[in-house]
């Protein structure tokens, strides 16, 4: 009665072959081969390859240009992580009261996401000038937010937390929109309102979203390329202090044409990303609540 | 004490409205800028005091930018490589997505792990192999380089095993009985309960090619063979401090995907969540 099993297998493999080959063949081997390149020195961008052990990675590790971008790439996940989930989670957290009207702001916040990081980079551009600029406008300072080394980096935080809180916020919301309604109405009771309520109710049985957040913010966060290239720019005297490990790869895999020393940055990037992750599962089973 | 409460409930709602606005009012002003600035010349655009509306409206800066750079490639670059790069995920991770939900075959956990191990590198490790593989291929600064390597998904097939999962057994069970295959079964009766999950990829497919910047700008380099976000980042080097030139070309860039987003502003906004969610 069951099917022949032989047949099957063989519609199971017909199915998953053209992703499993695809992957493997064009990102699973790349991933191998970027570690393979680490301990190689390239000629003529991969065609000769010479074994040299763990030289790149000494160079790296003595290079105070590489630390430099590790604490810049590290500083920014540090700021815009807890900026962005504090806004995405008040946000939400006020879209969530019923109130009229809350399809329309959750269509306004959520169009930074809808647009291309590079035209949103451009406009910043713009609203950053020094002599022109909004921004200073508004906040009736005179600040070369791009060019002042000691501003750039919190340029670059603002266009990340403000790109990021339509699409955070929706997630959370999405988590607050599962807690039931009658744990507030027992909490009610107990004259647990405001903060409280948010404190004792809310927060314990939103931390599973919270924590999922935070992870895929802090995975987005290290990989930061896009606005410094385009906003900061490779001549701009600000670039060494925000430089991240993603922009230094880029300078030197193709502008230097160094592909072996970009690839242990990356390989560095990558072992972070690792760390990072398996640091948050095993946190998650201390702080994060399930029902 | 019941109009205490009304009046209570609306003074919040008022207090939550005016945060709220505030916020919208963040979002929104660099968009309006953006209009505005691409509207202005550049002698107004960098006037002290600050000129908020343009006073002639000109479209000056738009006519510069088309004729500066190649925006009818960049356009359909850009379209031709999302089509590419959604169809065909779309096709095979859903395919192999019920393989791995439903099929039992031997190597099923490792090809499973093979695929979705990938999801946890970062993008800029694949760059340099990626770019060595098309450079054997001889596709360095072409138009196939911005796709070939985006026909599967290792996200999707993740996505849709959650998905699939979750649909109850039975429905099948009829069709083998009826001596379907599994491609049959997969293809006219799961695809068709999976609708919702296939618009969601859809769209986050289509956001993420759209929007993407590294690999286009890595492998390609003549103005033909670009995306908007690559040109736009050739733009920008050019034209750094011409801001209405910037916005002009910015705003041409974001306007069909925003269109796109107004037109189907609920599948965007439930895609995007939906696919976050499972993830």
């Amino acid at each position: 009665m069951d099917m022949n099993s032989r047949s099957k297998y063989a519609w199971a493999y017909i199915m998953i072959a053209p992703t499993l080959i695809g992957t493997l063949v064009f990102w699973g081997s790349p991933a191998i081969y970027s570690l393979y390149l680490g301990f190689m020195k390239s000629e003529n961008f991969g065609l000769i390859n010479h074994w040299v052990g763990l030289d790149n990675y000494h160079k790296l590790f003595r290079d105070e240009e590489f630390w430099r971008n590790l604490r810049n790439t590290l500083y920014y996940v540090v700021l815009v992580v807890p900026l962005t989930l504090v806004f995405s989670t008040f946000f939400a957290v006020l879209m969530n009261t019923r109130i009229k009207g809350a399809s329309v702001y959750r269509v306004i916040f959520f169009l930074p996401q809808v647009t291309m990081p590079a035209a949103v980079a451009l406009v910043w551009i713009v609203l950053f000038a020094q002599d022109f600029g909004l921004l200073n406008y508004f906040l009736g300072t005179h600040i070369a937010w791009i060019s002042d080394p000691r501003f750039a980096m919190y340029a670059l935080v603002l266009v990340g937390v403000w790109g990021g809180i339509g699409f955070n916020m929706l997630l959370i919301l999405a988590g607050l929109q599962n807690i039931p309604r009658t744990l507030y109405e027992a909490g009610e009771l107990e004259g647990a309102v405001g903060f409280r309520k948010f404190r004792h109710i809310t927060l314990p049985l939103l931390t599973p979203t919270l924590f999922f957040t935070t992870v895929i913010l802090m995975i987005g966060a290290t990989q930061i390329f896009d606005s410094i290239y385009l906003i900061i720019g490779k001549t701009n005297v600000a670039l060494p202090s925000v430089r991240s490990l993603v922009y230094a790869y880029y300078q030197n895999a193709f502008v230097y044409y160094d592909q072996n020393y970009g690839a242990v940055m990356v390989n560095i990037l990558l072992l972070i990303n690792l760390i990072l992750t398996g640091f948050q599962f095993m946190l998650q089973k201390k702080w994060v609540f399930y029902e | 004490m019941s109009g205490n409460r009304t009046t209570a409930v609306r003074k919040t709602h008022f207090a939550i409205h005016l945060i709220l606005i505030v916020g919208a009012v963040v979002m929104i002003v660099p968009f309006l800028w953006m209009i505005l600035t691409s509207f202005k010349t550049t002698t107004e655009a960098t006037q002290i005091p600050i000129v908020f509306f343009p006073r002639h409206p000109s479209f000056a800066a738009y006519a510069e930018v088309i004729e500066k750079s190649d925006f009818p490639h960049y356009y359909l670059n850009t379209a031709f490589s999302a089509l590419m790069k959604t169809v065909f995920p779309v096709i095979f991770s859903s395919m192999a997505a019920y393989a791995f939900a439903r099929i039992q075959f031997p190597g099923k956990t490792l090809c499973f792990f093979l695929i979705i191990s990938v999801m946890m590198v970062p993008n800029a490790v694949f760059y340099t192999p990626q770019y060595i593989i098309m450079s054997k291929l001889g596709l360095v600064n072409t138009v196939t380089a911005l796709w070939i390597c985006s026909l599967i998904s290792p996200f999707a097939t993740f996505l849709l095993r959650q998905y699939f999962l979750s649909i109850s057994k039975e429905l099948e069970e009829a069709a083998i009985l009826d001596g379907c295959n599994p491609f049959q079964i997969y293809r006219f009766i799961m695809l068709p309960l999976v609708k919702s999950a296939l618009v969601a990829i859809v769209i986050i497919q289509l956001l993420w090619t759209w929007n993407d910047l590294q690999w286009p700008l890595i492998i390609n380099s003549s103005p033909e063979k670009l995306t908007l976000s690559a040109g736009l980042a050739t733009l920008a080097s050019a034209f750094y401090s011409k801001y209405p030139v910037l916005t002009a070309g910015a705003f041409m860039a974001v306007i069909p995907m925003i269109l796109l987003f107004f037109i189907f502003q609920k599948r965007f906004i439930e895609g995007v969540a939906f696919s976050a969610h499972k993830g």
